[in-house]
Formats: C-alpha cells, structure tokens, sequence
C-alpha cells in the first residue's frame, strides 16, 4: 500500500469546478509534479491533500483517512504546505533567525541538539547562513522562496506540499530549491508534491500530473509521457485540418507524409487539445488600413535608473528597440521589468537617465502627449473594465484614442474575427477563460494601429497552448504591420520566440544579445534555461 | 467634447452596472431620508403616564382626563407611590402623577395644592416635553384671571413640524456624503482593477478625463435629489416649498461641484475603496457637525461657529432652507450662492490639482 492515496477528489466552488475525479497514489520518497496552467486545479487538488478546505471524496495518509478538514486534524503535524505566492507565509520585518525560532515554536518542535544541527543544515543549504540577521522583508525573491521553503522544513513533515515554490522565481534559485527537495526526499523520505508553470522542471519529478480545467488529462514518468504523444508529432509542416505547428513541431491526429519528430511534455497539451476539439481559433492578421514610416530604432535608452527610497529598481539599464523586432524582457519576479516599461511608457518618473521615443527626446510629460497614440500598452493580469461588456470595452478604447466611429466598429469586427474572440463580444471580460482576454486585451491595444507594442507578462497563467498561439499572433504582427515588441516574461523559455533578449537580475542588465548570438556563444547549452543560468551565475 | 461625453455615459453605464452602487444610492435618497425623517421624534407620542390617587378622584380625575391621545396613553392607576416607582424603573410608564390625601382638600381650601410628577428622565427631550404638557394643562386648569393672552404665530413652518427639518437636512447630508464617495471610487476603482495605467496612456487630456469622471458623478447625485425630492421630501412628508424649484437644483449642482472636490482628494490619496468610504467619513463628520445640520450654528462654541463659514455645507443648508421654508426671491440668495460657489471653487480645484499630480 502506498504512503499516500487520494480517490476520486473532487472540489467545487460556487461558480466553477475547481478539479473533479482526481486520484493518485504516492511513496514515500518521491517527487509528485503537477503541471498546468491557472485554474487548472492544482492547487484545489493541493489544498484538498493538506486538508485546509472542503473536497468530496477520500485522502489516506499513512492508513489514516480524511474526508474534510475536520478529520484530517490528525494528520496535521505531518504535513507540510507551502501556499502559492513569493513569501507570503513571510513576515516582512522579521529576520531568517526569527521565522526560524517563530516557526519551530507554532509547530511545538523541541530546540534540542538535533533540531540545532538541523536547522544549520537548512541553512547551509539554502545558502542562507550568513543573513541569520537580515529582514525576509529584504531578501530576494528567491532567497525568500528558500526561507519559506526550509520553514516549512523544520518540524520534518512526511508529506510536504509545494504550490507553485518556483514561479517567477530566478532560474538559479530554483535549480538551488529542487536541489534542497532532492536531498530532503533521500534523506527524510519525504512525500513531495509540487505544482509548477515550468515545463524544464518535469525532469526532476518521479511522477507527473498534467492538469487541464479542473481535470488530470495525463499522467506518468516524463519519458512515459512523452512517449504516448510520440505518434502525432512531426516536424513542422503547413497542414489544415486537425492539426497545429508550434515551435517547429506540427501537432496532427490524422498521420502525416513527413518526418517525425522528438516530442516535448508540453505537446502533450496539444495533443490533449486536438483530441478534445477545444483549440481557440487560429489566428490571421491583415496589413495596415494605411503604412506608417517608422524609423530604424524605435526606442533607445541610456542609463535609466529608478530608485525606491533606498532600494534601486532598475541600476543604470541601456536599451534599443529596432524596427519590427520582438524584444524579450526577461527576469525574475522582483528583477525590476514592471519598473521598466513602466518607466519607459512614462507611468514612473526616470531618476536617472536618458529616454528616446520614435525619435524623440523625452524630457516631461508633455512630450509624451503626442506619442500615445503611437503606443500600444497591455498591463499585467490584463486590465479592462470588468463592468462593460468586450464589445463595449473595445468601442470605448476606441473612443478614447479618437478614432472615428465608422473605422473602430470595422475595426473592432475584424479583430474580433482574426484573434477570434468574436463570439465572446457580449460578455463581461471576467466571464471568459485567460485566453481570450489576452487576445481581447491585446485588440484593445492595437485598436489605434501603435507603432510600438509594450506588453507587461502577458503569458503569465495563461495554458501552454493560449500560450503558444499568443506568440504565433505576436510572430505575424511583426511580419506584416513591422511593429516592434517589447515583451517581459517570467518564462525563461519564452526567449526562444523572440528575436533579442535583454535578461535582467535585481534591477541590473547582465546579458543582452540576439537568440542567434545567444546560441552561437553557449554551442553546448541545451536550452535557454542553461544559457541564463551560466548569465546569472557569473554575476553572483 | 465628444471624448467628455463618451467618458460620462461610460462612468453611467459602469455605475449602472453595478447593482450594490445603485441600491446603496437608492437606498440613501429614499429610505435613508424618510427614516431620518419620520424616526427622530421629539413631540411626546404614545407616552405612558401612571398615577397613584390617594384623593379618591374629582380634581385628579378632571386632570387626568386632558391627558389624551396621540400624545399620551389612557393613564393607569397604580395602588402606591411603590408599585409606580417600580414599573417607571421597569420602564413600563415614563411618566408618574401622585396626587396626595390632602391634594384635593387644599385645592378646594384654595392652599397651594401639589401634584408630584416623576419623569424618567432617561428619554429627556420626551419627558421634558411632557412636563411642559402638563404645566400647560394645569395653566388651562386654572383660570386665572390676568388681562394678558398669549397669541402665537408660527413662522414658515406652520405645524412647527419638525419632520421636514430632519428630512431636508438629512437629504442634505446624503448628497454629500455620496458625492464625496461616489467621485473617489469612480477613480480609485481604476487603480484597483489596474485599467488606471491603461486610462494614463490614452492619448486624452487628463484635465477632461477628471471633469467627465466628476461630473458624471454629479450627474447620479442630482438623479438622486429628484428621486428623493419626489417620492419622500414632497410625497412623503408634504415640505412645502415656498421658493423656486431650479434655485434649489443649482444651488444643489453647485454644491455638489465643491463636494466633487473633496471626493478628488480623497481618490488621490486613497488605493483601494475601503480606503475611500473610511477616509470619506472622517473627513465629512467634522464637515456635516459644523454645517449646522444637527445644532444650529449660533449654539456652537465660539471656535466653532468661526470653523463653520469655512463649511460650504453651512451655505448649502441655509440656503436651502431659505428656498423651501421663507421663499427667498433669487437675487436674495446671493450670500448662499457665493458661499457655496467661492467654497466649492476651491475645493474643486485643490482636488483637480491633487488628482492631476498623478496623471
């Protein structure tokens, strides 16, 4: 029998399913992953499992059964969770030693030797030995993910329960975070359940759950997995029916007459897609009502700096923004890309530092006037008026950029059939899935036909396959409307679809280069994780 | 002018959109201001009056017999002075009439007779009407022969009813309090949802983008004041309104400019809108005490009476009672209008300033 048993969970909330049908088995020692996008189900599942809200179905730890969080009182002191979110189980002004202390005593751990020699072991390995003495308040985001994770460590559960520990967090951070799983699972035995957005990270799990709306579509080893879609992947190919190219691989059901090729866990998605007929329409994007000559370098940048009181935001970042180029911001959360483009569209005052747009010296806020109508801006978490219908969300924005009725309604239609959200037009944006309103979002921003495109982590949450044609979308603006794009993303991966990187690490630039000249220089790198981790470790 | 109308009819759709802001509004132009209204009673009503009569009736009954309804219950006999005390402690009788033995044998012997009246004095302003009742009463009882009448006229309010008073006033009050929340969520929802950004980079003046906001949330309150004006000041409670209607509205429109105001400062340092209904309170209690809405000004401490003209509720108040009750002529208005409008100009502006720094 194994350690863990989860039968037939199913939560539901008031408006929506959170998962349904979910059953796994665990043993001691291994490392469960859950994979899929928000709202998928992975942490309703996790929740269930450490028993902190309401589920039907049954949980057995240890032999010991729970059906609700009342029964599972008893199986509390030998689990661990640690909720979704960059320390949010911190106090900001407590430092490591006293969430440590704070910590063992909520847990009722006894502070003999062996716990002494323990927690020093916690903190060698997560590499926070010499900041005992430092507010969590000012560490970094991933030193806090570190803290928070050994905190959950101390009183030795038996079943740890990590949602999402890894995400925006910076990519040597996280390799540090799976190396302290590793060793704890050897050495405690620890069943280990993790949730991530980070497909490279499925390698280091012994078991895999993919998650799909509230459902598990897949599970099994990385090589298992991958393995059952091998039939449907082939090299990339224009095809029409039932079928989808992404990243140089073409998805298909139906066989195809060309080679096949080496799949990835996140075709399973689309595979999992296909079968189901659920793929969100493709996508067209026409030319220009009317061509606009747009200079060479559409943005350049020098030494722009932004201070919060004594914590610098951005340390002295040159940029240079081409003629139809996509530009991927990438970093950590906390890495200073909001401060950024905030900066940069003028929301932030620049302390320091020199601003050309479109050939045009920024000095005040005066000088911007003119050129917000060549700019096309898409905030975090996608912004819109959640009280006014798409339809209206859109004739409004259209409004407020004065563009002529008659144009903006044709607009508006056209976009509404290219992005394909057009049979979403009369409802709130709260009522649809992420996908669609990040099309809908970014017609809002195109509307005024900009000249430049400011997209703040617009993937961010989104399912790998919104995702991927998300890009695909970006990928044909740039081909047919020469528009330049200036994109931050979490996802390390992400580099690969854009044609120059700029990474950046607490607020400072430490790599900038073309995705050719990235891959010419590290000939030995496998991915563009590896590519950045060699970046971030030759900073530290 | 085409964006400032779009901006407007985009705030009214929204403000529509949102059912729990329509009832709340709804609720405070019409229940609101009929509670107000018709609750806060001063005029004894219903008062329960016991006696104890140790004089075997007569005079005590004559007396007793002019304490009629709606003012007082049928008055109930208690059989001691003991069993009154206790059920006026129980809080059964708030009133307590003992006539002694001797009561009627010194009336009649023309001595100086004496009724001992105890009061629960915890409904004070109740009781103490009642003794004055009472004191009528016995004035009524005794006829005195002194060559003087008092002959009374009641000024603008003819019932000396109050419920007009309390009403208007309370009307008053709820027009500013909502103007003064209603303009700071419009755009401290902005910074909530995160669209603030998104509104920062279209190519619009800021200076048009805040006027429409503000006066599309004029435009709701003034909605308001009809609604309540119809269906509770006039319909409920018959206030007459002896001087002119539009004086009223612009007067209101005015103050609902310079309310505006306040409701822009608060947006400006407030993130979210629990932020906007805590600061909004603190900052419209002092506002609304020193108005005169609740005492009136000249029974206020000197300090305050001086802090009062700084109110432009004062102005507002005034001059809306000097529309409805003494039927001012227009150009007679002239102090309340430029109270509110010198007021309100610069409040208005200060909160344009405030909110523009962030644009």
């Amino acid at each position: 029998m194994s350690l863990l048993e989860v039968k037939n969970i199913r939560v539901s909330y008031k408006k929506r399913l959170g998962i349904d049908n979910a059953s796994l088995e665990a043993n001691s020692g291994e490392i469960i992953g859950f994979i899929g996008a928000d709202g998928a189900g992975k942490s309703s599942l996790m929740h269930s499992i450490a028993g902190v809200i309401r589920f039907e179905g049954e949980v057995v730890y240890d032999g010991i059964a729970y059906h609700s969080p009342k029964e599972a009182e008893q199986v509390k002191p030998f689990i661990g969770l640690m909720p979704q979110g960059i320390g949010l189980v911190l106090y900001n002004t407590l430092s490591v030693g006293e969430h440590l202390e704070f910590f063992a005593d909520i847990r009722n751990v006894k502070k003999d030797e062996k716990f002494q020699a323990y927690k020093e072991k916690l903190l060698h390995m997560a590499g926070l030995s010499a900041f005992i003495d430092r507010e969590a308040g000012k560490l970094s985001g991933g030193m806090m993910q570190k803290l928070s994770l050994i905190c959950t460590l101390l009183h030795r559960p038996k079943l740890l329960i990590l949602d999402e520990p890894t995400t925006g967090v910076d990519p040597l951070s996280r390799l540090e975070l799976w190396e302290i799983l590793d060793s704890i699972r050897k050495e405690e035995g620890t069943v280990i359940l993790v949730s991530t957005a980070y497909m490279q990270e499925a390698s280091k799990m012994d078991k895999i759950f993919l998650f799909d709306e509230g459902e598990i579509i897949a599970q099994g080893t990385n090589k298992e997995l991958i393995d059952s879609i091998r039939p449907y992947v082939y090299e990339e190919v224009t095809c029409k029916e039932e079928c989808l190219s992404f990243n140089k691989r073409t998805y298909s059901l139906k066989p195809l007459h060309v080679n096949r090729a080496e799949p990835t866990l996140e075709g399973l998605f689309f595979v999992n897609a296909l079968k189901k007929k659920k793929l969100l329409p493709q996508v067209v994007i026409a030319k220009r009502d009317k061509e606009i000559a747009i200079p060479p370098v559409v943005m350049q940048a020098y030494g722009i700096t932004k201070r919060f009181g004594s914590f610098t935001a951005n340390d002295h970042v040159d940029i240079e923004l081409k003629r139809g180029e996509i530009l991927g911001l990438l970093g950590a959360n906390g890495a200073g890309k909001t401060t950024f483009i905030k900066m940069l569209l003028g929301l932030y005052p620049i302390d320091e530092g020199e601003l050309t747009l479109l050939e045009k010296v920024i000095k005040s806020g005066d000088d911007r006037q003119t050129l917000k109508s060549k700019i096309g801006y898409v905030s975090q978490h996608f912004a819109l008026y959640n009280d006014m219908t798409v339809r209206e969300n859109l004739i409004y924005f259209a409004n407020m950029h004065q563009i002529p009725l008659k144009t903006a309604l044709n607009r508006i239609e056209q976009y509404a059939n290219e992005l394909g959200f057009k049979e979403y037009m009369d409802e709130l944006p709260t009522a649809l899935p992420l996908g669609v309103n990040q099309r809908f979002s970014i017609a809002a921003a195109l509307l005024h036909e900009p000249l430049v495109l400011f997209l703040d982590e617009p993937t961010s949450g989104v399912d790998t396959i919104a995702r991927a044609q998300f890009w695909e979308i970006l990928k044909k603006l740039k081909e047919q409307w020469n528009i330049s794009i200036l994109i931050t993303t979490h996802y390390m991966s992400e580099a690969e679809y854009c044609d120059r990187v700029l990474l950046l690490k607490q607020g400072k630039k430490i790599a900038d280069d073309t995705i050719e000249n990235f891959y010419k220089t590290h000939p030995d790198a496998k991915s563009f994780e590896d590519i950045f981790l060699t970046y971030y470790k030759d900073v530290e | 002018m085409k964006i400032f109308a779009m901006i407007v009819s985009k705030e009214l759709l929204s403000f529509l959109r949102s059912i729990g802001l329509v009832l709340v509004v709804l609720y405070s132009f019409t229940a609101d201001v009929y509670i107000a209204g018709s609750g806060i009673q001063i005029k004894p009503r219903n008062v329960v009056v016991g006696y104890v009569d140790a004089t075997g009736g007569g005079v005590s009954q004559k007396i007793l017999s002019k304490l009629h309804q709606p003012e007082f219950r049928p008055p109930v006999m208690f059989l001691s002075q003991k069993a009154l005390s206790d059920a006026i402690f129980n809080k059964e009788v708030m009133v307590g009439l003992v006539f002694d033995d001797d009561f009627e044998k010194n009336y009649r012997s023309g001595k100086k007779a004496q009724i001992n009246l105890l009061l629960d004095a915890t409904a004070a302003s109740q009781s103490l009407t009642t003794l004055i009742y009472l004191q009528n009463i016995i004035i009524d009882f005794q006829s005195m022969n002194f060559p003087l009448v008092l002959k009374s006229h009641k000024l603008f309010n003819q019932n000396a009813d109050n419920h007009s008073f309390i009403a208007l006033t309370e009307l008053l009050s709820v027009i500013t309090l909502l103007i003064v929340i209603l303009t700071a969520i419009v755009f401290v929802k902005e910074k909530e949802d995160g669209t603030w950004d998104i509104m920062l980079l279209t190519p619009v003046n800021p200076k048009i983008i805040i006027l429409a906001k503000s006066f599309s949330q004029v435009l709701i309150v003034m909605a308001g004041v009809v609604l309540s004006l119809g269906f509770v000041i006039f319909g409920a409670f018959d206030v007459p309104l002896n001087g002119s209607f539009w004086a009223f509205m612009l007067l209101t429109f005015f103050y609902s400019i310079s309310s505006a105001g306040i409701g822009l400062f608060v947006a400006a340092v407030s993130k979210n809108v629990m932020q906007v209904a805590q600061l909004s309170i603190i900052i419209m209690m002092p506002l609304i005490f020193l108005s005169g809405a609740w005492t009136p000004v000249y029974a206020m401490h000197p300090v305050f009476q001086t802090l009062s003209l700084f109110s432009p509720l004062r102005y507002y108040i005034e001059g809306t009672e000097s529309i409805f009750f003494r039927g001012t002529e227009f150009i007679d208005l002239w102090p309340y209008f430029s109270g509110v409008l010198i007021l309100g100009t610069l409040l208005y502006l200060y909160g344009f300033r405030k909110i523009g720094k962030l644009f």
